[in-house]
């Protein structure tokens, strides 16, 4: 038992010399990843504006047209909201785990596993609503690009196969609409985001594997602080995707 | 005791349920907005801004960058700043484009070729096709 806790008192790897240098090392590190995460997804979120610039008129009709679900939309950010409120509390339940094992270490392990189970869960709520959606958009044919074949919205193909506009009603062209575009544009933010959800649901399981073996502390957490920040970056980039996707016109 | 500055700041539960309520309520407000039919602009604007309002305080209460070290805001707010210039200068080379553009990548173009198709009647209105004026949505 004092062997046990001797050892969990100096587990910085050999090459740092406190547990401070080793925990500001990690935490360092993982801002270095979100900002490049941050920068990863501004390509994206630039593909966007350059969508309304050179097709202003397609967020209007995909709105009028209630071609994204915003009840939908809308439950997945109360969602992940919560999830990134039960994260933040592992956190905090893991800075309270005394060094020594005691009744009280034992009670804030149990809390932290419980906290990132639930993480857990709700990421898995989110990408089941999400499938849901998607599964929806495959089905009537809303796809990205040339797989685009939506009856109710359709799009010209010239003969060397350049798409020029959705088709209007009365037979006549649109060239600033491009729900093909949209679609594209749809799929690929979402899609990258929800891969995001996916390795957040891996690592979160991890942790609550590994916390289960007692590893993390009030000295030794920086695991978990980290994947906390990328749970939170999810978080941030959904807050984005919802409103530019589903709500503004 | 004896320990440096890094020692872990432990927040009160109320803090994390406090700034939870706020991103709650931004949602309701967010999408309560979209729902009132402002114009684009405007419409974006605020959207953005709630966005942002809510953005920043996961970034300072949930991430603890307001606890953090000078180092790492720095390299976050320099991500930020860096993101800045490409939407900046990105955007003022779409809006220049018009002068260097050849003829053939111009909307006027294939506004021609479009009218051109539908003048010879290749342009097919599909079965299902549904006017977006006359539409009252699923």
């Amino acid at each position: 038992m004092s062997s046990e806790n001797a050892n969990q008192k100096h587990y910085h790897a050999f090459f740092f010399h406190t547990m401070d240098q080793q925990n500001s090392s990690h935490k360092l590190g993982m801002w270095a990843f979100l900002a490049q995460e941050l920068l990863f997804f501004s390509g994206l979120f630039m593909a966007y504006i350059a969508m309304r610039y050179f097709y202003p008129d397609t967020f209007g009709e995909v709105q009028t047209r209630n071609l994204l679900s915003i009840p939908m939309g809308f439950t997945n950010t109360i969602v992940l909201l919560t999830s990134s409120l039960t994260m933040a509390l592992a956190v905090r339940e893991a800075q309270l785990i005394p060094v020594e094992e005691n009744e009280e270490s034992k009670k804030h392990r149990k809390r932290l596993i419980q906290l990132l189970v639930v993480t857990a869960a709700l990421a898995c709520v989110f990408l089941v609503i999400k499938y849901f959606e998607y599964s929806h958009k495959l089905h009537v044919g809303t796809l990205p690009g040339k797989f685009y074949h939506f009856a109710e919205w359709p799009i010209f193909t010239d003969t060397d196969g350049s798409i020029l506009g959705a088709i209007r009603p009365d037979g006549s062209i649109d060239v600033t609409s491009a729900p093909h575009i949209f679609f594209s544009l749809y799929f690929v933010a979402t899609g990258t985001h929800g891969l995001h959800v996916v390795i957040g649901v891996g690592v979160i399981l991890w942790l609550a594997l590994r916390a289960k073996r007692g590893e993390f502390n009030a000295e030794y957490h920086s695991a978990v602080e980290n994947v906390g920040l990328y749970w939170h970056l999810v978080d941030l980039i959904w807050i984005f995707l919802f409103p530019l996707m589903y709500l503004v016109k | 005791m004896g320990h440096s500055h890094s020692e872990p700041h432990i927040s009160p539960l109320s803090l994390y349920f406090t700034v939870f309520s706020c991103l709650i309520v931004l949602t309701f407000v967010t999408v309560g907005v979209s729902e009132l039919g402002l114009p684009s602009t405007l419409s974006i604007i605020v959207a953005m801004a709630v966005a942002l309002v809510k953005a920043t305080l996961v970034a300072t209460w949930f991430m603890h960058l307001i606890h953090d070290t000078k180092l790492n805001i720095a390299l976050f707010l320099a991500s930020l700043w860096f993101m800045g210039i490409f939407f900046i200068f990105t955007t003022f080379d779409m809006a220049s484009r018009g002068n260097v553009m050849k003829m053939s990548d111009t909307f006027e173009f294939r506004q021609k070729r479009a009218d051109d198709n539908v003048r010879a009647g290749n342009v097919v209105v599909p079965e299902g096709i549904v006017d977006p004026e006359h539409s009252t949505g699923h």
